[in-house]
This record gives structure tokens, C-alpha cells and sequence, in this order.
């Protein structure tokens, strides 16, 4: 339950942060986060790519749905995916992908985390 | 946890973030030829944001500095009709509309004109670039420029126009950018009254730029006077000229000017100077009909221009109102005003009238005086123009080009590359001149006669075009119309002695003696690239006309009486070949013996080059091996720019039996070039058989493309039938830019239809929504608003306020 809500928050946070920043801010907040956060590598890993995995994937999923799927589909084509699920897809995965390294980096580099692992 | 003594964190848990910082850096950068994924991809601000919602609420309250109060309907095509106060109130409006819907579009149209490519893309624009400054496209703009901010009318409406672009520029946010900034990874620059220039550049250098002056020259050297007369004759034979034979033409001001005796007027080359890639001649369709052809007693205009074929599409329809003002039409985004359109009393269309405005020189540098060439027996200094081309990822590159009395040094030892000529040819070309075709359009938009028709062509001196009208009243015209010189025979054809003064262009023809009709008794006047005038014309007008749709169109319009819309949109997509017609029943007559089913379909063809055709592709593809065996064998394979004598002139020549050289009948010789071209048609169609559907559109492969050349963005293999030789002229990339047809009645009925859409972004439903609609030779009904401040047409479907 608690990861959940991390999750939430994360996503939560770097959606409020991309809206106003440019769009690697939401690095930062998965770091900082991951940062006050006493947890193991892995978990942090897992919130940010599932926190920055989520808000990518609703605000795409979002404009998607609204967009019948036009520009989703003209950008799979553009980049050789066979479907616009595809590329919604690599868009989360990116998202994603940033958010757990930045939550890792975080994790390693708390204070907390290297107090509980000695 | 208080009493937890901090540990000191091991140096070796920094490298992940180190790590994940460069893989961040790595994302919002630009590598290789992929964009900024990180950014691009970020669904806030990144390529998500360009998803337009397809019930998108397009109504806005807006407001804007310096403005009055206005109003902007869009209606359900998304088609803007604005309502202002004042013309500079309409034209900051309408800027800041094309900005909206087109800034990519408009921006890398600029560049292009400019040669500026190269400093968002990188190298691989560079010889694209640099050829745009050899030909003096900005030092063109510049002239022009000064034309333009010397009028006031014109720079009002630039400045305001201009004022609107920036202002929507100003506001933008990155998420706000166009998807091609995204995927390029540049930035909107400010707009400016020179990219204005730059664009109507643009359209001149495409519509008159392209000129046959260094094939001529070639083939003049391989080929006796008659022989060129024979291939490339002046006025062909059995042209129907846009001005109709027996209109009388204004006595000319001018003495017809006399060929200078002398034997040095033109250089002579070798094959081997040469190498130039000839790019297919754009063509066009207008045509007008008085009231005594219509059904409703109403005259009709008919236009559709024939350009490249690309998205964001060249045209944007826009409806502006100001008081004195009340126009639609076609606009060109980057540009004010509408060029091609209707207004409460007027109609006019384009086509381009090839009449020839640009003239190549030899220079002959002065020996050892590296900064002088010889003219009339004197040396003249060559006036440098330094051109810098920035190009992203290396350093600028700086080309100094020689300008000379005539123009531009386009070719010399620096710079032939491809392209030609290791010899030094300077350019001569009327749209070096200071010339305001903006001011034709400004006075066009509000023209309410005639007489104020003919007052606003007065300003349209290149690219020539001829010019069609038909108004309420009434009155239907053409007017072949541009800024021409008074050349002697022959002056310009081939590349000319550039020491010589009597080659120098000399006095400018009076633009009002330029050829034109008033309602001619036929009752319509049609243009479609022919010659303009027949031979009782008093002035040398030479150029490269061709002349098979006109063939058609007049052939079409004479025998029609009562008229209605429909026929015309029947006419404007009409496939029947001209050429077919005449030239099947002569090759058949060769092969009547053989026996095969492409000969069968060709036997029971109705010369009509539909989308489903297959008798129309085994026809295009014989007469296109036909056409290569009657003309290499003779030419050679190397002429210049591809040059070989017209279709046109080649049906006549084989239904004539004449040897293309001997200029008498041959008994036989055409049977010979029928059956080998036979067997190579026979053998390409099986191929092409095995590869898939050999219809005509699945061969022809008409492709809309995106202007950066993305498949993903554009559309290929379009069902549509036609080609260069068919009224409906829709080749592989080039075509009906724009369908229009005005009947000018008591209520104004206007229908129009282009490949495209009104949005330039490939995330919106109005990003190509025409398409198929044109396609299918289908119009819309134009929403000709009244100038009124309140409007309740139910097409209107959104309203922005402004102020």
C-alpha cells in the first residue's frame, strides 16, 4: 500500500513539475524522492518507473483517446512500429525508464538507505 | 532514528547518478538524425501536446495589442472567414491565422526561397542552398523588397501582416511549437516583410524559372536552322492561343525590334558543357465563360493551377473582411491577401504563361583582371555579393557571386558541380527586378470592375501569367499578362554573347499592350500553358508553351452551351487523352496484324487515363519508349535539361509520316521505332505485371508528400486517374494544387477543393481531410460570407473574439 501511494505521488509530482519545467524535472523528483525514502534499490527503481510510467501514460493515453489515435499513428509510422500501441508504449517505457534510474540514483545516494545497509 | 550516526555513502554509488544524467542529457539532445527523444516523447510538452482532440472547441475569446474589435469564424472545414475594422486589422489577422495553422510551413518555405535550409538540416541541404543563391533568389527578394516598402498600400498591409505572425511567434511555449520543430529540433525565427519577398520569389522562380535556353544551345549546334524550326517550331501548328485568333491587338508603342547583323550573338558549346537535369514544366487551367455559355446566364471562372503536391499544402482558403474589403479564396501561407479568389464583384484565376523571362549570357573575364569581364568592348568591374550559407554542425560557408550588367554570375569555375557549365554564364531574369506583384494582389482582393482588374494586373510583372477575370456584370477576360521586353527574334532563346551590347535586354514592353481579350465573341476564353497569341501578335513572344490540354479544353468548351457547374467540374477532372486519341488509332494501324490482349484493350480504349485504366498505362508506357526511340537515336542521350521537341510536336511529325530530320515523308521509318517500341512496352508491363495491379493509378503512384519529405506524414498511391497530357493533370508528385469554380451570379456560387487540409499539423483531423475528397474529383461549396458584423450560417461552427 505504501509503494501505491509512493507510486501516486511520484506520478503525482512529476506531472506538476513537467508542466512548469522542462520535461527532465520529473528525474528530479523521482531522485529527491527516492532520496528521503527508506526502501531498497529495487523498490525505488520500481516507484519511479511506475510513478513517471503512469503520469506519461495517462496524459498520452489522454490525448490519444481524444485524438483517434491520428498523431499516435503517424508517429509509429514515422518510426517503423507497426502500431500505435507501439509507440504509446516506448513512450511509457522512456518515461519510465528515466524515472526508475533517477529513483535508483536517489536510493543509493540516501542517507537513510546508507544507514539501514550497515 | 535520531540517534543514527550518518555513514559516509561510498564514492562508487555517485555512478549511477553520473550515469543516469548522461543518459538524460543524451535524451534531450538531437543524435545522429534522430530528434531530442526525451523531449519529443514527453507527452506534456513533447510530440503528445501536437495531438489535437478531433472535437476540438476551436472558439476563443482573444486578446490582441493594437487591434480593434474582431471576430474570426472558422467554419466546419476550419476555413477562417475574419471580420475587422480596418485592413491593417485583417491582415495582422490573417498573419496571425497562417502562423497558427501553418508556421513550419511558412518558416521552411522562407528558408528554401532563401537558401537557408542548411542551418536547420545540416549539410545534406547544402547544393540546394547554395543553387538558390547562385540564382540570386535573395538578391530578387531584396529588389523587391524595396518595391514593396516603397508603396504604401504594400507596406501597410506587410507590416501588419507581419505584425500578426510575430505576435502569435511571441506567445508560443515549446509544447505550443508545430511537431516539425519537435522532430527538428529548431526554433521559429521572427517573421519579416523580406520573407514575404522571399516567398513571392519562391513562386517566380518555380513558375518561370526553369527555362530550355542552355538545351536550345546545344541542339543549335547539332542541328540547321530548319531542322530547329521543324522540332521546336514558335507557334506550333493548330495551336488554339489563349487569346483567340482574330483578336485584334493594341498597335504597338514599341518598333518591333530588329535582329542585330551580326554572327556572334550566340556562343556555341559542346555537348560536353552540359548536364543540367530538366525538371517537368508546371501547367495549369483556367478558363472563363460569358453568360451566353451558361445555363444560369451567369459568367463561370474555373482555375486549378498545377504545383507540387505537398503537405502542409501550398494553399490555405481564408475570407477577409474589412469595409471596402470582402474577399475568399486561395491564400499562400507566409503571404497577405488572397491570390487566387472571388470578392462580391470579381473573379480571377492563374495559369502561368510561359512566355520567356529569363536569359542566360556568356562572360568572358578579362584576361588576368580577375574582377573584370568584357562588355561592348569595355571592361566592367563584377560587383561581389557575398553569400553566407550556415549550415548546422560545421562552419559557414561563404560564396562570392560575380553580379554582372545582366545578372548574376550563376556558372563559373567555382561553381558548376551537376548542374551545367564549367563556362562563366551570367542569369538575366525579370524577377531580379524591383517588381510588386503584391500590390496586384492587394488591388485584386478589392477590385469591383474591369477596369479595376486591369489597374491591379498592371502590377504583376513576374512570374507571367495569364490572368483570367469574370465578374457579376458579366464580363469575362484574359489578359497573357507580366513585364516582357522587346526582344528581337530569337534574343534569349539560346545562351547569348555577354560582351555583346546588342544582346543586352533592352526597352520594356508597355504593360497594357500586353495581349488580351474582352468577351470575344466565342463566348469563353480558355489558358492552359498554350501560346497566348496567334502570329498577328506585333511583339516577340517566344516561350515554352504546350498545348495539349488547351487542344482539349477548347475543343470541350466550343461545343458546350448552357452550362453549369457541374460541367466544369466534369471538365477539370476530365482523363480523356488528346494525345491517345491522335496517336493509338497511328500505332495501331502498324500492329494491326499482331495479336495480343494489351493491343485488344488499346483497340476497345476510350482514350481515357482513369485511376482503373490498364489500356491507359500500356499507352503511357509505349509512348513513352515511342517518344525516347524517335528522339535519342537523333539528339543523343546528353542534351541539356533532357530537352527533346514537344509530344505535341512529335504526334504531328509520325501522323504526318515526316522524318523528324529530312522534313519529308519516309516511307517506313515510323514502323520500325512502332515495333521496337512495342516489344520494350510489351516487356515492361509483364514485369511490371509480377510486381502487382497494373492500373494506372498503381503505376503512376501519385504521392501527396510532406514538405520533409516524411512517408509517415504523407500519402502515396492516390486513386486518381490523368497526366500532363490530360485536363486533369495530376502526375506523380505534381498536380491541381487548387480546384475552383465561381459562378458570378446575382448570389456568388463558388466551389473549391485541394489536396490537403486547412491544418498544417499532421496531428489534426484537418491535416489532410480534402484529400481523398479531391481525389475523388469532389468540391465543397465555399462559405461566401457577407460583410457583416453578426453571422448565423449554420456552417460556422466556431467563433474567436477578439478584443
Amino acid at each position: 500500500m505504501r509503494f501505491l501511494y509512493s507510486v501516486f505521488i511520484v506520478a503525482v509530482l512529476s506531472a506538476a513539475a513537467a508542466y512548469f519545467l522542462p520535461w527532465w524535472s520529473v528525474a528530479v523528483v523521482c531522485f529527491l524522492a527516492a532520496m528521503f525514502m527508506k526502501q531498497s534499490g529495487g523498490r525505488a527503481f520500481l516507484m519511479g518507473f511506475c510513478g513517471v510510467g503512469l503520469q506519461w501514460l495517462t496524459i498520452a493515453l489522454l490525448s490519444d483517446v481524444a485524438n483517434d489515435h491520428i498523431l499516435s499513428s503517424r508517429m509509429a509510422s514515422l518510426f517503423h512500429l507497426p502500431s500505435y500501441v507501439l509507440f504509446i508504449a516506448v513512450t511509457v517505457f522512456i518515461g519510465g525508464l528515466v524515472g526508475g534510474l533517477a529513483a535508483l540514483a536517489g536510493a543509493l545516494l540516501s542517507p537513510k538507505a546508507a544507514v539501514r545497509q550497515v | 532514528m535520531t540517534g543514527e550516526k550518518p555513514k559516509k555513502i561510498k564514492p562508487g554509488r555517485w555512478v549511477l547518478l553520473v550515469l543516469t544524467t548522461v543518459f538524460i542529457y543524451l535524451l534531450d539532445k538531437p543524435l545522429g538524425g534522430l530528434p531530442a527523444i526525451g523531449r519529443l516523447l514527453d507527452p506534456m510538452a513533447g510530440c503528445w501536446a501536437n495531438a489535437e482532440p478531433v472535437n476540438e472547441d476551436f472558439s476563443t475569446a482573444i486578446k490582441l495589442p493594437g487591434l480593434q474589435k474582431a471576430s474570426v469564424w472558422l467554419d466546419e472545414r476550419l476555413v477562417p472567414h475574419i471580420h475587422t475594422e480596418t485592413e491593417h486589422d485583417a491582415y495582422f489577422m490573417q498573419g496571425y491565422i497562417h502562423a497558427t495553422f501553418r508556421l513550419w510551413q511558412m518558416d521552411m518555405q522562407a528558408r528554401a526561397a532563401a537558401g537557408r535550409v542548411s542551418e536547420v538540416v545540416g549539410e545534406k541541404a547544402f547544393r540546394f542552398d547554395r543553387k538558390q543563391r547562385r540564382k540570386g533568389m535573395v538578391f530578387a527578394a531584396e529588389n523587391s523588397l524595396r518595391a514593396m516598402e516603397s508603396d504604401p498600400a504594400t507596406k501597410a498591409m506587410m507590416d501588419a501582416y507581419t505584425e500578426g505572425v510575430n505576435y502569435y511567434i511571441s506567445q508560443l511555449r515549446y509544447r505550443d511549437l508545430p511537431l516539425e520543430y519537435k522532430l527538428m529540433g529548431f526554433k521559429p525565427e521572427p517573421w519579416a516583410n523580406l520573407k514575404i519577398a522571399l516567398l513571392l520569389k519562391y513562386m517566380a522562380d518555380d513558375l518561370s524559372g526553369k527555362v530550355d535556353d542552355l538545351g536550345m544551345t546545344f541542339l543549335k549546334g547539332i542541328l540547321d536552322s530548319g531542322q530547329m524550326e521543324r522540332l521546336f517550331p514558335e507557334k506550333i501548328q493548330g495551336s488554339t492561343p489563349v487569346i483567340p485568333s482574330g483578336t485584334v491587338f493594341e498597335q504597338p508603342s514599341l518598333a518591333p525590334k530588329r535582329v542585330p547583323d551580326k554572327k556572334t550573338l550566340f556562343p556555341s558549346f559542346q555537348p560536353d558543357d552540359f548536364g543540367e537535369v530538366r525538371e517537368d514544366g508546371k501547367g495549369s487551367n483556367n478558363w472563363v465563360l460569358s453568360g451566353s455559355k451558361t445555363a444560369s446566364g451567369a459568367a463561370i471562372l474555373c482555375n486549378d493551377p498545377h504545383l507540387g503536391l505537398n503537405l502542409p499544402s501550398l494553399w490555405f482558403e481564408v475570407q477577409l473582411q474589412a469595409p471596402g474589403l470582402n474577399v475568399y479564396g486561395a491564400s499562400l501561407p507566409g503571404t497577405p491577401g488572397v491570390v487566387i479568389g472571388f470578392n462580391d464583384s470579381v473573379s480571377w484565376g492563374f495559369t502561368n504563361n510561359y512566355r520567356d523571362v529569363k536569359d542566360y549570357y556568356l562572360i568572358n573575364p578579362v584576361a588576368n583582371e580577375k574582377n573584370k569581364y568584357w562588355f561592348g568592348g569595355n571592361q566592367l568591374a563584377f560587383s561581389p555579393r557575398i553569400e553566407k550559407i550556415g549550415i548546422k554542425g560545421k562552419p559557414d560557408f561563404l560564396d562570392t557571386i560575380s553580379y554582372t550588367i545582366h545578372g548574376p554570375v550563376m556558372y563559373d569555375n567555382n561553381y558548376g558541380e551537376r548542374d551545367g557549365m564549367k563556362k562563366m554564364l551570367a542569369v538575366c531574369w525579370m524577377a531580379y527586378r524591383p517588381t510588386n506583384e503584391l500590390k496586384a494582389v492587394y488591388m485584386l482582393n478589392k477590385a469591383r470592375n474591369y477596369n479595376e482588374f486591369v489597374d491591379a494586373i498592371m502590377n504583376f510583372q513576374c512570374p507571367a501569367q495569364n490572368i483570367a477575370y469574370a465578374d457579376r456584370q458579366g464580363d469575362i477576360a484574359v489578359w497573357g499578362q507580366g513585364q516582357f521586353v522587346n526582344k528581337w527574334k530569337d534574343q534569349g532563346r539560346f545562351v547569348m554573347d555577354g560582351t555583346d551590347s546588342a544582346t543586352l535586354w533592352q526597352e520594356l514592353i508597355p504593360m497594357r499592350e500586353n495581349p488580351h481579350v474582352l468577351n470575344p465573341p466565342q463566348g469563353y476564353v480558355a489558358s492552359a500553358n498554350q501560346n497566348v497569341t496567334d502570329s498577328t501578335y506585333p511583339y516577340h513572344d517566344r516561350g515554352g508553351f504546350v498545348e495539349l490540354r488547351a487542344w482539349r479544353i477548347n475543343q470541350v468548351l466550343s461545343g458546350l452551351s448552357k452550362a453549369r457547374v457541374e460541367d466544369m467540374f466534369a471538365l477539370q477532372n476530365e482523363t480523356y487523352s488528346y494525345l491517345a486519341a491522335n496517336i493509338v488509332p497511328g500505332l495501331l494501324k502498324y500492329t494491326a496484324s499482331v495479336q495480343s490482349r494489351y493491343l485488344d484493350g488499346l483497340r476497345q480504349w476510350d482514350y481515357r487515363l482513369t485511376a482503373e485504366s490498364e489500356p491507359a498505362t500500356f499507352f503511357q508506357v509505349w509512348w513513352s519508349f515511342f517518344y525516347g526511340e524517335v528522339w535519342y537515336p537523333l539528339l543523343g542521350g546528353h542534351v541539356p535539361n533532357n530537352l527533346m521537341p514537344l509530344h505535341e510536336r512529335t504526334m504531328q511529325l509520325f501522323l504526318s509520316d515526316v522524318h523528324p530530320l529530312k522534313g519529308v515523308p519516309v516511307d517506313g521509318y515510323y514502323s520500325a521505332i512502332v515495333s521496337r517500341s512495342y516489344r520494350m512496352a510489351t516487356d515492361s508491363m509483364a514485369r511490371s505485371e509480377k510486381q502487382g495491379s497494373t492500373q494506372w493509378y498503381n503505376i503512376k503512384n501519385t504521392t501527396v508528400s510532406h514538405l520533409a519529405k516524411l512517408p509517415a506524414f504523407s500519402f502515396d498511391h492516390l486513386k486518381v486517374g490523368g497526366w500532363g497530357n490530360t485536363v486533369n493533370a495530376t502526375k506523380r508528385d505534381h498536380g491541381p494544387s487548387w480546384r475552383m469554380v465561381v459562378q458570378m451570379g446575382k448570389e456568388i456560387e463558388a466551389y473549391g477543393v485541394y489536396p490537403g487540409g486547412q491544418s498544417g499539423n499532421p496531428g489534426s483531423r484537418y491535416y489532410a481531410d480534402f484529400l481523398q475528397h479531391w481525389a475523388d474529383g469532389k468540391y465543397y461549396r465555399l462559405l461566401f460570407l457577407p460583410n457583416s458584423e453578426q453571422q448565423d450560417d449554420k456552417q460556422v461552427r466556431w467563433k474567436w473574439s477578439i478584443n
